[in-house]
């Protein structure tokens, strides 16, 4: 169906513009089986709550899939939400989905956006602004109430509710296992059902293993 | 790179799509017929015409490919490209004699295109084939095709209703080939007078009628005590297609040409001779053989089926054309197709659904706003955009699940109400009302929780402004009537989506009173029991809690509520302490993760082996893993999130992705603690929060066989590449030495003897949830052992009728009754397999035969999974 009317869910352009060569052959692969969406353009006040709310319209779970989990955007010196996020899901097609349904609808009264994304690696929660929050927003221009403006009209509730939700990633930490993994595919010897005093402790950064490298390399695709 | 390029950059990607670079003079000519007619179709196809015959290196394949793409993908358009080939089908007015001996280039490409037709055929691609025979109808109409072999074409597909055992599926799908073919085309194939165009309209008929038992099952609206199979709001798709070929043919077909376009119709007859169509045979469809079953025997290939498709009628049929009418079904059928095939792109989508009427036989829409003036078509002058509403909408409700996901129709409508938005926006309002409006007339319980997700994701794309002061009066109806149930769903998401102060704010401040019970007292959140200093195990909590703050080893953890449990057993006998220790434990854990998703999943997975020590039944006397325990980890979920009720969805998912609690303990914890939602209930029943978690956790059993059928096949197809490299390498080696070696026995690797026993683990446990999920609706409707009266009384049509004085607990178990149907339907591939055994276990504990509560459950259970009652 692609011949009459492009598809939202092919990989963005813009991206390709920034990986070279053989990185750009890796990128297309990792994006063409890639679970995770780069959300942009969000409130600084949004919740992940309002996230999973939003992005769990495009789960097949019988199918296998469902929200693994969401990664909120931080400014790396405060700690506060920056306006980004990552959503992964369990499935490709979950992520496909969201650039077809989602991507340029209203979450939070704002547009977000979204685009496929080679996956989480360890830092990428960070802002990497001079700032240290997103780069987009030091070019940014206008005023923007959502994204750190307070407006004098503000209310005492809403001035509360802020502080909450900036206060809320004070604890984030960094380094290996900082980001839960969200659990994995059933495996027979997890379940409690069986030797539950032997269990193994699921360490966080399994997640990624033996992919870290390659996508480290890949790790500035996103002006985050 | 500054902000500004890089949304520049963004922007551009979806231009670059239109500008094709590195044309090729094929991809050209292709691009060229189908972007044909975007100005005006009547003029073009002349024009076209003679540039395809000036083309220098006329290739007729390259352009029966672009037929094909055009035809297949635009429907919209196939009375155009009818006329176009019509005019291609004869030689150029100014031919000279030799040139006439060679086929025409019409005839070339239709050759072509049959080609492409028939590889459609093969591939049983029912668009594609269906949109070709479309094509093949007009150009019967303007005397390129032959009638007789037209007419075969269409029996062949008609033919496919007389297979034994064909699944509804693909009937449907053949009988919307013929029926529609025969539509366009009927006019002149019935001037054949060795034709008999009853027969194909007979066989539909046969067919439809063999389908009323599962047409009960997907009326958008219920009435549980009636058999009749029509309803009043809706119209069944074959239903309509048939009910518009009677009316054409009671006229001789007089109204074809005024409900599809026929821009060939003052063709001259063409000098040509016509074509004929080969004869055809429907292709059976493909079996997909799978080896895999469970150990019990029963096929575990799940094979969703297809369903009578009931429309809901939104609007008279003044604003909208009636689909049973010839133009009506013409109008509904085009605007399907588009939504379908343009599911890859809403905003093209909402485009080209705002550009129909310019498909369509003028007057057929009333003029846009600032258009000319056009004189009124007399039974037509449609509203467009109520149309596109309705049309959109009944999509979205289509029972047991619409084709695509509910976000994309959501987010269809969201575009059109941005283009559009003066025109599109009362169009959604008077839908919202209608729709509204049938929930105190049976609207299906499904449909009320789509309409619910519909209203909120749309509100939350346009600032939640809507007149609520309007059902103000209906707050006075019972708490568990739709229309309450549907007003505190709407707020409850909507608040989800945004947050409770903006939320409460949109309402009229008298509905803000927390007493009406439409909003909650105070903004959702999460409510740690132990935080209250007064409770008996506040000091204990504290300990636990601090613990876990600090961050210490699960195992110190668990050594520490061995020995809370042990001083606390001490003092206080009378209560379960294993409970209050789990109770502890599991609220403390939330309490540490309840800042956000993401916390909790961290809170979760530091603690993995602490969860899965208490779901197992230990720091308890037992030790062995146990219901009870897994049931106190729910419980204090519930506890915990009681104010949030959609986090209790969102923590169960993860207690059943962590492996902490399995699907059956989830379903099984549904059913037994449903009345914790509501107090008011004092026998079980299920509302729309429970049946989110129960289809959770039975998405959840099903999922994984999903999962492991994938490696199981997998990793079976890589041995047997193994096995083949292997083979050919034996071959190899022995043309060298001519020695022979016996065949190697393949050996089964670890990994696929771990993977088969995986499946056939998770084939018992989605066996397993669903047998619960059953006997959860047996308690609730027809337990033996206690029995729920008012099971009976809901279905009963005085009862019904009576409904305005009906209490909470009667719509409550009429929603039950609800959930069950859907139950039923929705998961009918999986009931079906498992049939034999669930039916056996669940029907041995229903109340007598003869009582009609329990005659409707086993007439629903067996519709469902097609067993002769």
């Amino acid at each position: 169906m692609a011949h009459v009317v492009a598809a939202l869910d092919q990989p963005s352009s813009y991206k390709d513009s920034q990986a070279r060569g053989r990185d750009r052959k890796l990128q297309t692969e990792l994006l063409s089986k890639s679970t995770t969406l780069y959300v942009g353009n969000l409130s600084f006040y949004t919740t992940e709550e309002q996230i999973y709310e939003l992005f769990s319209r495009c789960t097949s779970p019988e199918e296998g899939g469902g929200i693994k989990r969401i990664i909120m955007g931080l400014d790396r010196n405060t700690r506060t939400p920056c306006g980004f996020c990552f959503v992964e899901y369990y499935t490709h097609a979950e992520a496909l989905a969201c650039l077809r349904y989602v991507g340029g609808t209203k979450l939070d009264e704002r547009i977000i956006r979204c685009d496929l994304d080679t996956g989480y690696t360890e830092g990428r929660q960070f802002g990497r602004g001079k700032s240290g929050g997103q780069v987009r927003d030091e070019h940014r221009a206008d005023y923007d109430p959502g994204r750190g403006g307070w407006g004098a009209q503000a209310q005492r509730a809403e001035i509360e509710r802020r502080r909450e939700i900036e206060e809320r990633y004070a604890d984030a930490q960094e380094g290996p296992g900082a980001v839960a993994g969200g659990g994995e595919d059933w495996e027979e010897t997890k379940g409690a059902t069986t030797e539950p005093s032997r269990k193994r402790e699921r360490s966080p950064d399994d997640e990624g293993e033996g992919r870290g490298e390659a996508r480290t390399k890949l790790e500035e695709t996103h002006d985050a | 790179m500054s902000y500004h390029r890089r949304r520049n950059n963004h922007r551009g990607y979806e231009d670059d799509f239109r500008r094709e670079v590195d044309e090729t003079p094929e991809q050209k000519l292709k691009n060229t017929i189908i972007k044909m007619g975007e100005v005006d179709p009547v003029q073009e196809v002349p024009r076209l015409a003679k540039q395809l015959r000036e083309e220098p290196a006329l290739n007729a394949p390259v352009i029966a490919e672009g037929f094909r793409i055009a035809v297949t993908e635009q429907p919209f358009k196939i009375p155009y490209y009818a006329a176009l080939l019509r005019e291609l089908y004869d030689p150029p007015a100014d031919a000279e004699e030799s040139t006439s001996s060679s086929p025409t280039l019409g005839r070339q490409i239709l050759e072509d295109f049959w080609k492409g037709f028939q590889a459609s055929l093969d591939k049983l691609v029912w668009r594609e084939m269906r949109l070709s025979i479309q094509l093949f109808a007009h150009l019967t109409i303007a005397e390129v095709i032959t009638t007789q072999t037209m007419f075969e074409l269409l029996r062949s597909f008609a033919a496919v209703l007389d297979e034994f055992g064909v699944s509804h599926g693909r009937a449907k799908k053949a009988a919307l080939c013929a029926s529609e073919g025969l539509m366009i085309s009927g006019s002149i194939i019935k001037e054949n007078p060795s034709i008999n165009v009853i027969d194909i309209m007979s066989t539909i008929q046969a067919y439809i009628e063999s389908t009323i038992d599962a047409k009960k099952l997907v009326q958008p609206t219920v009435a549980l005590h009636s058999d009749s199979v029509t309803v009043e709001s809706a119209d069944e798709l074959l239903d309509a297609a048939l009910s518009a070929l009677q009316i054409l043919n009671a006229s001789d077909f007089a109204q074809t040409s005024d409900s599809f376009p026929q821009p060939y119709i003052n063709a001259p007859r063409p000098i040509t001779a016509p074509f004929e169509l080969p004869s055809v045979l429907v292709p059976p469809e493909v079996i997909e053989l799978d080896s895999l079953s469970t150990d019990s025997g029963e096929d575990a290939l799940v094979k969703k089926e297809e369903w009578p498709e009931f429309y809901i009628r939104i609007f008279d049929n003044d604003v909208s054309p009636d689909p049973t009418t010839p133009v009506g079904y013409a109008v509904r059928t085009g605007l399907l197709d588009l939504i379908d095939i343009f599911e890859v792109n809403r905003k093209e989508c909402a485009r080209l659904l705002l550009e129909f009427p310019k498909w369509t036989l003028p007057g057929t829409f009333k003029p846009r706003p600032g258009a000319p003036p056009q004189e009124p078509v007399s039974g037509k002058d449609w509203q467009l955009e109520s149309t596109l509403i309705e049309t959109i909408l009944s999509t979205l409700f289509l029972l047991p699940e619409s084709s695509h996901k509910a976000t994309y129709y959501i987010a269809l409508i969201t575009e059109l109400c941005k283009l559009s938005p003066s025109t599109i926006g009362p169009a959604v309002g008077k839908s919202i009302r209608k729709l509204y409006n049938l929930l105190a007339d049976g609207l299906d319980v499904e449909i009320a929780l789509r309409f619910v997700e519909w209203f909120s994701i749309h509100m939350s794309n346009f600032n939640f402004q809507w007149v609520w002061k309007e059902w103000m009066p209906d707050l006075e109806l019972s708490l568990q009537h739709p229309r309450r149930t549907f007003m505190r769903r709407a707020v409850d998401f909507e608040i989800r989506l945004s947050y409770y102060d903006r939320i409460i704010k949109t309402l009229p401040e008298p509905m803000q009173n927390p007493d009406l019970k439409l909003v909650p007292a105070q903004a959702p959140g999460p409510d740690y029991e132990y935080d209250d200093p007064a409770n008996a195990y506040h000091d204990a909590a504290q300990t636990v809690l601090n613990l876990i703050r600090g961050r210490a080893k699960a195992d110190d953890v668990i050594v520490h509520l061995q020995g809370l449990k042990n001083s606390l057993e001490t003092t206080d006998s009378d209560t379960n302490i294993d409970s209050v220790i789990r109770s502890i434990a599991v609220q403390s854990l939330l309490h540490i993760g309840s800042r956000s998703f993401s916390h909790f999943l961290n809170a979760i997975e530091r603690y993995l082996p602490l969860l899965r020590n208490l779901a197992g039944g230990g720091i308890s006397s037992g030790g062995s893993p146990n219901f009870e325990a897994r049931k106190d980890i729910l419980d204090a979920v519930i506890a915990f999130w009681k104010y949030t009720k959609h986090m209790i969805v969102i923590v169960c998912d993860k207690l059943m992705q962590y492996q902490i609690v399995d699907p059956t303990d989830v379903v099984a914890w549904t059913f037994l603690h449903g009345r914790q939602y509501v107090s008011t209930q004092d026998s079980s029943s299920l509302e729309a929060y429970q049946w989110l978690l129960l289809k959770g956790a039975l998405d959840k059993a099903n999922g994984r066989v999903v999962i492991a059928r994938k490696r199981v096949t997998a990793l079976r197809k890589e041995e047997d590449d193994n096995a083949a490299r292997a083979k050919a390498k034996d071959q190899a080696a022995m043309e060298v030495d001519a020695e022979t070696k016996p065949d190697v026995p393949i050996i089964e690797s670890a990994a696929l003897t771990t993977a088969l026993k995986a499946f056939a683990t998770l084939t018992r446990e989605q066996k397993s949830a669903l047998s619960r999920a059953l006997d959860g609706f047996v308690d609730c409707l027809v337990s033996q052992t206690k029995p729920n009266p008012r099971a009976g009384e809901v279905i009963l049509e005085k009862s019904w009728h009576n409904r305005v004085n009906w209490d909470e607990k009667e719509w409550l178990t009429w929603e039950t009754w609800g959930w069950y149907r859907h139950f039923c339907r929705l998961y009918s591939p999986y009931l079906r397999n498992y049939a034999q055994t669930l039916g056996t276990v669940s029907f041995a504990k229903v109340g007598p035969s003869g009582d009609p509560a329990v005659e409707l459950f086993r007439k629903i259970w067996n519709d469902a999974t097609g067993q002769e009652a």
